[in-house]
């Protein structure tokens, strides 16, 4: 009997555990929001002016962020080099990014969130942290900082909570991938670079039955595609399944899965698909996968950059095709008449700052200027030795970097030995002034990848661009099911092009996703973009 | 022994077969890493199919063993496993051997035992405890919490019940201890039952990844899981979550330096399979209770 009891009163002991183990999560962000909001309003106004670039007073910094490559070490030369010069205590902690959200989360929630939080682009914690008061506001600090004062406000406005800035963004350039073409094999086929879908679908067809590479074997096709319809192939933001830009009946905007111009797509994939004319395997390939489709020869039409290519790729391509050239397909004229891609959101990633930071400025203002020394933008007559700051990022001439043909070249090891302080700030990405002019051929060495960034930077800036609305416009229905009701729909959409279901279902698949909360997210949004003031469609 | 009839025969031979193929697609799967793992980049990029390496080529060894970091970690893993796995016996068995001695609470702590096995308090939570242990960032934090495994050691408990109550009796009236009955009985007629749970143990210490990642901040001392994954696993952009991903952030190595990655990760334990093999076949009672 007694034996009973204790049993039973340890059961209730456990499940007791169970349920503070099942809330900690919560309880732990809260905890420290709720110091956080406390910190917050016992803002002491500064009893004297802080000089915001004063070193007298050494601070600890701790940080986190995602990284795609592998981390630095945690002691090295570089990171040496940063404290010093800042007179910091540096401790940044540098995650795979596979990993980030996970141990983010983790780390947050064991209360222990570090001074500088990195984020994924599109990530929504950001957003729900800052609504609970996790982050400094930062609008009153920007304007002392050389680069980051000079971001736009309509970047900064994407990371607005409540009409305060919490967030800096990591620079992504505005250009998208689009659609480039091996212009060999159209030379040799007689074709020109296609107009329009039904001429894109001739070459397509055509770099399949036609032997383009001329070795006599069929070995060859047109489009190289992989998992998620990715790369989408479109030809201008009408067909951009990313783009908030078509309009409904009501004239709200919708998202372009659903739209008209993705359906025609898909129905130029499905009769692609028929004749053999896109990857066969494209529902289970990966993106490196769908790479080596194009770059070993098989595909003639992939995407491309302007930035961010892969030089080592295209010299795989070159070794088996000595002849391959790329180039650009400029944008489609759609049936409505609009021609051009859709611009960039501007940012691959965000920093914040941690709200306990408001009870010493001078903190605030250190934590700062490593952020923005970051992003600090070198034009390219400045990447030199003879820059000091510049040196000094890339961790000094002979140790971290070499001058090659007079461009700067980073030691293989710069990162795994950390001998580059450049390596340890968490947004180490240059923020390019809206107004530089740069060249971004000059990134490469290989001179046949130059041409091919040569065709695409002419044709960007010779056609319009699209200014997605849907930009920082935050949907709470889009946050909770947006990339599960997305994965939905680019399923169903993949078996349409494999013909196992009929495009004609096209209606019925809007509907479905309509009533899975699609209606939900296109009224949030629309909210937001009215908010906003953006009321018709913006091309720049 | 028997004549075995048509019939039998007819379903040894389809035995074997199946067995074989069985085998054959077990098999496969390293031959293929092997061979592109000594194939030069343009065959791998040429051929749709490799089963055996066209020229012999080491590049991606030399590359591979030529970065400390991999060689690095190996050790790492090396040690956690070795240290890992002995301390995950030392542990279950103990705990498993006084949970077969009537001793006071031992249903209760068995009941606790099989809670755990059906109810984990969650990532967080224990990265709370590690982190407030003063773990974090040291090898053991790969160690202690997965020191029992709940489902090992009720496996071990019940086979520890199976051997006969008389040796250790016998072993009592000799004059023997706990400690003695444990270490000079029960231990030598487990090496079945120890040699199995430390395969299970090491390969679960060899092939854990996650919580180097989670745990160790610093990258001289994650194992080689984590590195291998860094090394093959590219960082996709998601399409789904939208956004001009970028082509692709950091290059993945070329595929046969992954392969000859995941041999050389994968090697080290399965060598140590055969050495504890034959412990496996042996009879548990061995010599002990004649019946």
């Amino acid at each position: 009997m007694k034996n009973k009891h204790l049993i039973i009163s340890f059961l209730l002991l456990f499940l007791s555990f169970m349920l503070v183990a099942c809330t900690d999560e919560k309880t732990g962000e809260k905890e420290t929001n709720k110091e956080n909001e406390t910190a917050g309003e016992t803002e002491k106004a500064p009893d004297k002016e802080i000089y915001p670039f004063d070193h007298s007073e050494k601070y600890t910094i701790t940080g986190m962020t995602f990284r795609f490559g592998d981390p630095p070490p945690l002691s090295s030369p570089g990171l040496d080099m940063i404290n010093e010069r800042f007179n910091v205590d540096y401790k940044p902690e540098i995650i795979p990014q596979g990993d980030y959200v996970e141990k983010s989360s983790a780390i947050v929630a064991s209360g222990s969130m570090p001074d500088l939080v990195g984020f994924q682009a599109g990530d929504t914690r950001f957003y729900q942290w800052a609504e609970d008061g996790a982050f400094l506001p930062l609008d009153d600090y920007l304007s002392h900082y050389a680069t980051l004062g000079k971001i736009p406000d309509y970047i900064y406005n994407s990371f607005k909570v409540n009409g305060k800035i919490y967030g800096i963004p990591r620079y992504s350039q505005p250009f998208p991938l689009t659609p480039i073409i091996r212009k060999d094999w159209l030379d040799k086929l007689g074709l020109e670079v296609p107009t329009n879908y039904e001429e894109l679908e001739e070459i397509a067809i055509a770099f399949t039955k036609e032997d383009p590479d001329g070795n006599g074997k069929a070995d060859t096709y047109g489009v190289a595609i992989g998992e998620n319809i990715n790369p989408s192939f479109n030809m201008g933001t009408y067909w951009d399944f990313n783009a908030w830009y078509h309009q409904n009946d009501n004239g709200d905007f919708i998202p372009g899965i659903i739209s008209n111009g993705r359906k025609d797509l898909i129905q130029f994939f499905a009769n692609l698909y028929k004749e053999g004319a896109m990857t066969k395997d494209f529902a289970v390939l990966d993106w490196a996968s769908t790479n080596n489709e194009f770059y070993s020869g098989k595909a003639g039409i992939f995407v491309g950059g302007v930035s961010g290519m892969s030089q080592e790729y295209f010299e795989g391509l070159l070794s088996i095709n000595p002849d391959a050239e790329l180039v650009a397909i400029p944008p489609f004229e759609a049936p409505d008449k609009s021609k051009g891609f859709t611009m960039g959101s501007g940012n691959s990633g965000i920093l914040a700052l941690n709200a306990k930071l408001a009870e010493d400025e001078g903190k605030i203002y250190r934590a700062l200027e490593l952020v923005d020394f970051g992003k600090t933008y070198f034009p390219a007559e400045k990447k030199n030795p003879q820059n000091a700051d510049f040196d000094f990022y890339l961790g000094k001439e002979g140790t971290g970097y070499n001058m090659e043909n007079g461009l700067p070249v980073q030691v293989p090891t710069f990162s795994s030995e950390g001998l580059s302080p450049s390596t340890y700030f968490l947004d180490n990405r240059e923020q390019v002034p809206e107004d530089a002019a740069i060249n971004y051929a000059d990134s490469y060495t290989l001179p046949e990848l130059k041409e091919m960034t040569v065709t695409l930077q002419e044709m960007f800036e010779s056609n319009q661009m699209y200014i997605d609305p849907s930009h920082g416009v935050l949907s709470p229905t889009n946050q909770e099911k947006g990339t599960d009701l997305m994965q939905f729909l680019i399923n169903e959409q993949s078996k349409m092009i494999a013909g196992q279901r009929p495009v004609s279902d096209w209606d019925a698949l809007v509907e479905e996703y309509l009533a899975k909360g699609g209606e939900a997210i296109i009224k949030e949004t629309n909210e937001g973009i009215k908010a906003k003031g953006y009321t018709e469609r913006e091309w720049k | 022994m028997f004549k075995s009839s048509g019939g039998e025969r007819v379903m040894e031979i389809v035995n074997n077969i199946l067995l074989l193929l069985i085998t054959v697609t077990m098999l496969f799967p390293f031959l293929y890493i092997f061979s592109v793992s000594f194939s030069s980049i343009s065959d791998v990029l040429n051929s749709d199919f490799l089963l055996w390496p066209k020229d012999w080529v080491t590049d991606a060894y030399t590359y591979i063993l030529g970065s400390d970091q991999f060689i690095r970690s190996l050790w790492v893993t090396v040690y956690v496993t070795v240290v890992g796995t002995f301390v995950n016996l030392v542990f279950t068995s103990t705990m498993a051997y006084s949970l077969t001695r009537n001793i006071i609470g031992q249903r209760l702590i068995l009941f606790l035992v099989l809670f755990t096995l059906l109810f984990s308090a969650g990532m967080i939570p224990t990265y709370i405890i590690v982190k407030e242990t003063g773990l974090l960032n040291s090898l053991w934090a790969l160690i202690i919490p997965v020191a029992i495994s709940p489902f090992n050691l009720i496996i071990m408990t019940q086979f520890f019940k199976g051997i006969p109550e008389e040796l250790t009796e016998a072993a009592v009236i000799d004059g023997a201890n706990d400690i003695q009955i444990f270490s000079k009985i029960i231990l030598p007629l487990s090496k079945p039952a120890l040699a199995a749970f430390g395969l299970f143990y090491a390969v679960g210490h060899w092939n854990s990844y996650f919580s180097g990642v989670l745990y160790l901040n610093d990258p001289a001392k994650w194992p080689i899981q984590v590195i291998l994954r860094q090394i093959v696993i590219v960082n996709e952009p998601n399409a789904a979550l939208g956004g001009h991903a970028a082509m692709v952030e950091a290059l993945p190595p070329p595929e046969t330096v992954q392969m000859a990655a995941i041999l050389l990760a994968t090697l080290p334990i399965l060598i140590v399979y055969p050495f504890l093999q034959k412990h496996f076949a042996k009879g548990v009672m061995l010599g002990s209770v004649k019946g």
